[in-house]
């Protein structure tokens, strides 16, 4: 277990970290996914030994670092926009770790070299930084981080200055950075398909605190607030009075009943994926709970998907496939039924709703 | 569409585009007679200036000129000022380049306020800095402690390059100040994840990185050196072929009346002077740091 943080806390002008625990594994690719402003870019500085905690501890392999300075921490750092030294060329932005040590210059350049190589960046090596690519100069950024052999590397937005096409290949050599070197990376990000196609594991920060952590599944299909659920692209986000029933759990927007499974009543949030919403023409006879009957206000076609938003008192956004949009004949002002079940319904508590509250479980 | 019924389309056309043409033609001749004007006023200002500097250097005959330039009391003028203003370039330098690394990057106790006294010569006089630096080194409990040591500093060499340093440094520290304030101290934080200890990451880092400013403050303050008076003169004194720097010369031979002799120092200042502006806008013409 290389890296353990421990109830850390941090100041700095408009940004806080509020009492921060996290640990990440040996070879572990782990996101810390958030917007901007939640104070990742500090939680990532901190641990690389820039700012000093407010409280709190940090362990790397089971020794407190929270006083080390930053210099011996062996802990590499990308920052989004890389910050290679504009007045070095690569060979010697990569090499700057082992100079530091004093190593003869003939050692560094194999070391340099051998990651290079590594990385696909061979032929950079006289290049100055400016003359580089935004995926050109990621890769000398990472390389100059890795020669130190780190045993946690931190990335900080590490995809979001890219170009689309870079972005998808840059995503799948850093998913490949922990087995090949045995690195553990921390990538922060507010992208949430990042979170899909590398995280082994990943927090989800908001306002300076850790919200939610978990492998990707866990957090896309169980968000245990609001926020995170709004944050992995949960359309329908609502607030209503759950409440129980003959029928089971009911949850009351304005004139619409929804059913739901939960054991919260009051004042609570739902949300409903897009993808769980089934579009029909007459009333569907199915085991599913739900059945709105709702009008179609806008339709939405992007790709082979169409978004299909909708008013049945609230209004819903589904997705489906423009095949089965043009099947069902499906037109803007149209009336339709939409169908999904009551365990489709993610319930949160309201935590500031003005109802009475009561978990029961 | 709906108006063809009123103006006849190709009509209305034409219209438009006499009317646009006219406001055009009209907006062309006001704007040329703005631009007209504030262009002659630049050129007259201009011209003025190079008939004035002209003046100078033509003045004298030229080989009184060249006499003047080979004497000995003005190749004493210009060794002496060369010396003391690279020295005392070296030494703000070596002042500067610490206090406004420290200015930039530490928040400490009252570091606006220290700003704000380093600040203080600057917009000061030359002469009352001077005539403050005199009564330190002079009648002052320090003045009279370092002479008790032996230590002579008013009316000698040492005073020149004191002088020349008291004036210039503030303004050293000030470039330095905000071309480190432009290095992204991030830079400064990956340097120090991968090893480099704070003397490290300022040599590797934050002043590689400022090179231009420092290069372009550094000429300034050897062209300010080699032309500072007042303080010089309240410190150094004004004494032949002693103190006898270049702008020194120029009023010691001006004082006497030896027009050829002081036009010569003129001369020489004017030239390091024009050398400077070059230079400057040779390397850092486009980016405008001072």
């Amino acid at each position: 277990m290389p890296l353990e943080i421990r109830s850390l806390s941090k100041t700095l002008g408009d940004f806080q970290l509020r009492n921060v625990s996290l640990t990440i594994k040996d070879s572990e690719y782990f996101i810390i996914l958030g917007q901007s402003g939640a104070g990742k870019t500090i939680l990532l500085e901190t641990i690389a030994g820039i700012h000093r905690p407010d409280t709190g501890r940090i362990f790397l392999d089971g020794t407190d670092i929270t006083d080390t300075p930053a210099r011996h921490r062996h802990i590499g750092m990308v920052y989004q926009d890389y910050m290679l030294f504009p007045h070095l060329n690569v060979e010697k932005n990569i090499g700057f770790g082992l100079k530091q040590l004093g190593e003869p210059g003939e050692i560094i350049r194999n070391a340099v070299e051998e990651i290079s190589a590594l990385l696909g960046i061979k032929h950079l090596l006289e290049r100055n930084p400016e003359t580089l690519s935004g995926g050109e100069q990621q890769r000398v950024a990472i390389a100059r981080a890795l020669i130190i052999r780190p045993r946690v590397l931190l990335l900080d937005e590490p995809l979001s200055a890219l170009d689309a096409i870079t972005r998808r290949k840059m995503r799948t050599e850093l998913s490949r950075l922990p087995s090949l070197t045995g690195v553990s990376v921390i990538h922060i990000t507010h992208h949430a398909e990042d979170l899909i196609s590398l995280g082994h594991r990943s927090a989800v920060m908001d306002e300076g605190s850790v919200i939610q952590v978990g492998n990707p599944d866990e957090i896309f299909q169980n968000p245990q607030t609001p926020f995170v659920a709004a944050f992995t692209g949960m359309e329908n986000l609502f607030s209503g009075i759950a409440r129980e029933s003959h029928e089971g759990k009911i949850i009351r927007v304005g004139t619409v009943r929804i059913h739901a499974i939960t054991p919260l009543t009051g004042p609570v949030f739902f949300g409903i994926r897009s993808e769980d919403l089934i579009f029909s023409r007459e009333i569907l006879k199915s085991s599913a709970r739900n059945v709105l009957k709702a009008t179609v206000t806008k339709i939405r076609i992007m790709g082979s998907l169409a978004w299909v938003m909708v008013d049945c008192g609230i209004c819903l956004t589904g997705v489906l496939t423009v095949q089965s949009l043009f099947e069902l004949e499906i037109d803007d002002g149209d009336v339709v039924y939409i169908t999904f079940k009551a365990s489709a319904v993610t319930v949160f508590p309201d935590e500031n709703g003005t109802g009475k509250k009561g978990i029961i479980s | 569409m709906c108006f063809s019924g009123i103006i006849p389309p190709e009509h209305n056309e034409i219209n438009i585009l006499c009317s646009v043409h006219m406001k055009r033609i009209f907006r062309v001749l006001s704007f040329s007679w703005f631009k007209g004007s504030l262009i002659f006023l630049s050129g007259a200002l201009i011209f003025f200036f190079c008939l004035v500097f002209a003046g100078l250097i033509l003045w004298p005959e030229p080989r009184a000129l060249f006499e003047a330039l080979a004497s000995e009391e003005i190749r004493f003028a210009i060794e002496l000022s060369l010396i003391t203003s690279l020295i005392s370039t070296m030494l703000c330098a070596a002042i500067a380049l610490p206090v406004a690394y420290a200015l930039s990057r530490y928040q400490f106790v009252s570091s606006r306020l220290m700003g704000l006294i380093i600040s203080l010569p600057l917009s000061l006089p030359p002469l009352v800095a001077g005539i403050a630096l005199l009564i330190f080194f002079g009648p002052s409990v320090f003045g009279q402690l370092i002479q008790a040591t032996g230590i002579d500093i008013v009316y000698t060499t040492s005073a020149i390059i004191i002088a020349q340093f008291f004036v210039n440094v503030p303004y050293l520290i000030r470039v330095m100040r905000s071309a480190f304030d432009s290095v992204n101290p991030r830079y400064e934080y990956v340097a120090r994840t991968l090893g480099a200890s704070e003397p490290g990451v300022f040599f590797q880092v934050s002043l590689p990185m400022s090179k231009q400013a420092l290069l372009a403050g550094l000429t300034i303050t050897w062209s300010k050196a080699m032309g500072e008076f007042g303080a010089v003169l309240m410190l150094a004194g004004a004494t032949k072929m002693k103190t006898e720097t270049l702008p020194i010369a120029l009023y010691l031979n001006i004082s006497t009346g030896d027009l050829d002799m002081a036009i010569a120092s003129a001369t020489i200042l004017l030239a390091i002077s024009v050398g400077t502006l070059v230079i400057f806008e040779y390397f850092f013409g486009s980016r405008r740091i001072l």
